[in-house]
């Protein structure tokens, strides 16, 4: 056993540690499996705009002097609907109209939080995430949210996938696009409110969009690539926290890090023409 | 005179205020073939999306297969089932991780069936061994067939396509044509085509269709597309090029 690997051992047998990983797994995991829509349907900026002004819903919580937990879900929701609706209606192109909308939060919120020393005082933590303090109340609503997410994915699946490949021909086989997009936006800014203590709103969008387009470039079928992307996510998480704790490194970058390495890797390999490598639970067999 | 597929009645769609589609009526029997032609911004796809139902229309209405559709395009599945749409602009961007066994599944085949309806629909369309291939790694007349097998892979009765053959060149073109003229005939569908090639038109179809906001006119394709119906469609001085789906307006 290595001098560095003993205190990781011990690490690992702490429940802030457990709690840490458990949080890495499912958030990740999450973001993975929503990045794997959004990043096909154009909705990768949207994650990160949602992300930016969940500080906006965490001020507003410290001003109503509520646990920021419990106001980020409902912030995060009625935001996330606001949004989509203006960029429905707006004439301004979708990013352009996000990146208004994120930086203006942000700055909002930093602005608001200085002039509440004691409160402002975690906007590190807010920013790049404490993932070492995450509760089981917290663990016990991502785990809920993967599994809601997951049917979800099921029950909607046609429908997900006809509007990743084209929405006149998804629309033409009667999926109901705006309630579907509404849907997804609502999972999306849920599974970001949950997971902004773990991994901070300003890192929040790399565990939407990274592993989505690592697993983009090498998946060979639609269920290959979710499983990949939810896969890559959850193992990207774990592996940074795992080197966050080994190294002493701030959790949320290093998480991003990894997750960064796995993508350039997948960029690699998909040059290689190594793609079939990530052929996983592909239909249809070899009997077509 | 076949039963009636397509009821289309005094048919008006605005887009951003302006009429882009203005009275039009027409209705289609079963097994036919129309075309549907005018240049280019005549509201010809606002006019086919309109009567599907993918975008509002602001008067008159629309009966497919006896069936009205409602004022927001709703339509009852069992109705919506047998018809197929092959959008204009059908290209995937960037890697999709979708192999196109799986998307000519998602045409509509219950779970259990789905290997051999998707067989039986590859082979129809010429796409043997395409079934492990991606989307995205398909040409453009690939995709077109395999669209096609999309559209096949259950049982329709009327087919609307926005410009089938753009984007193929000549011998895809070609290819596409007659795949969808043998279908046409074996599954005995109704086509409704827009199209550019008013030669394919003249070959292929029953009755055409002449749009410029409003219907201009309309018959078999020997009496509607005469010079003088052509010039009032298309503009003085206009030259018919009698090659694959290009007009040229001089």
């Amino acid at each position: 056993m290595s001098a560095q690997s003993a205190p990781l051992l011990l690490l690992l047998g702490l429940p802030f540690m457990q709690r840490a990983l458990l949080a890495g797994l499912l958030s990740g995991a999450l973001g993975g499996l929503l990045g794997s829509v959004a990043v096909l349907r154009q909705l990768s900026f949207f994650s990160d705009a949602l992300g930016h002004s969940a500080l906006l819903g965490i001020t507003l919580g410290v001003l109503l002097g509520l646990d920021p937990t419990l106001v980020l879900v409902p912030f995060a929701v009625l935001f996330a609907l606001l949004v989509n609706a203006l960029v429905q209606r707006s004439r301004l192109s979708a990013d352009a109209l996000l990146n208004i909308i994120y930086s203006s939060s942000l700055a909002i919120a930093v602005l608001v939080l200085s002039r509440f020393p004691r409160a402002g005082g975690g906007l590190q933590q807010l920013l790049f995430g404490d993932i070492l303090g995450v509760g089981w109340l917290d663990l016990a609503l991502m785990a809920a949210m993967l599994v809601v997410t997951v049917i979800g994915l099921v029950l909607n699946r046609r429908a997900q996938i006809l509007l990743c490949v084209d929405e006149p021909l998804a629309r033409s086989r009667g999926i109901a696009v705006d309630r579907q997009r509404l849907l997804f936006v609502v999972a999306l800014a849920v599974v970001v409110a949950l997971s902004i203590k773990a991994v901070g709103v300003l890192l929040i969008s790399a565990f939407v969009v990274i592993p989505a387009s690592a697993a983009r470039l090498l998946a060979r079928s639609f269920s290959g690539y979710q499983l990949l992307a939810s896969g890559l996510g959850a193992l990207g998480a774990v592996l940074g926290l795992l080197a966050s704790a080994a190294f002493n490194l701030p959790s949320g970058p290093s998480v991003v890090l990894v997750q960064l390495l796995g993508f350039l890797l997948a960029v690699l390999l998909s040059a290689c023409g190594r793609s079939g490598l990530a052929a996983t639970a592909g239909w249809p067999g070899r009997d077509g | 005179m076949g039963e009636t597929i397509l009821e289309v009645s005094h048919l008006s769609v605005r887009r951003g205020g302006q009429p882009v589609v203005e009275d039009v009526s027409f209705a289609l029997s079963a097994e036919t073939d129309t075309a549907l032609v005018g240049p280019n911004g005549a509201g010809k796809s606002t006019l086919v999306q309109a009567l599907l139902g993918l975008i509002p229309r602001q008067g008159g209405s629309v009966r497919l297969l006896g069936q009205e559709l409602g004022p927001r395009g709703q339509l009852p599945a069992a109705v919506r089932d047998q018809i197929a749409y092959l959008p204009q602009l059908f290209a995937p961007t960037g890697p999709l991780p979708l192999t196109v066994a799986e998307f000519v599944a998602l045409g509509g085949v219950p779970w259990r069936q789905r290997r051999q309806a998707v067989a039986r629909a590859l082979a129809l369309c010429g796409c043997q061994g395409l079934e492990r291939r991606l989307l995205s790694e398909l040409s453009s007349g690939q995709l077109k067939r395999v669209l096609l097998a999309f559209c096949v892979v259950r049982p329709r009765r009327m087919l609307v396509l926005d410009e089938a053959q753009a984007g193929l060149d000549a011998q895809a073109a070609e290819q596409f044509h007659n795949l969808l003229f043998d279908l046409r005939r074996s599954q005995g569908w109704t086509i409704l085509q827009v199209s550019h090639d008013l030669d394919m038109v003249r070959r292929s179809c029953d009755r055409v269709l002449c749009l410029n906001r409003r219907l201009r006119c309309q018959g078999a394709p020997a009496q509607a597309l005469t010079p003088p119906q052509l010039e009032r469609l298309y503009g003085k001085g206009f030259v018919p090029y009698a090659h694959h789906h290009h007009t040229v307006q001089p």
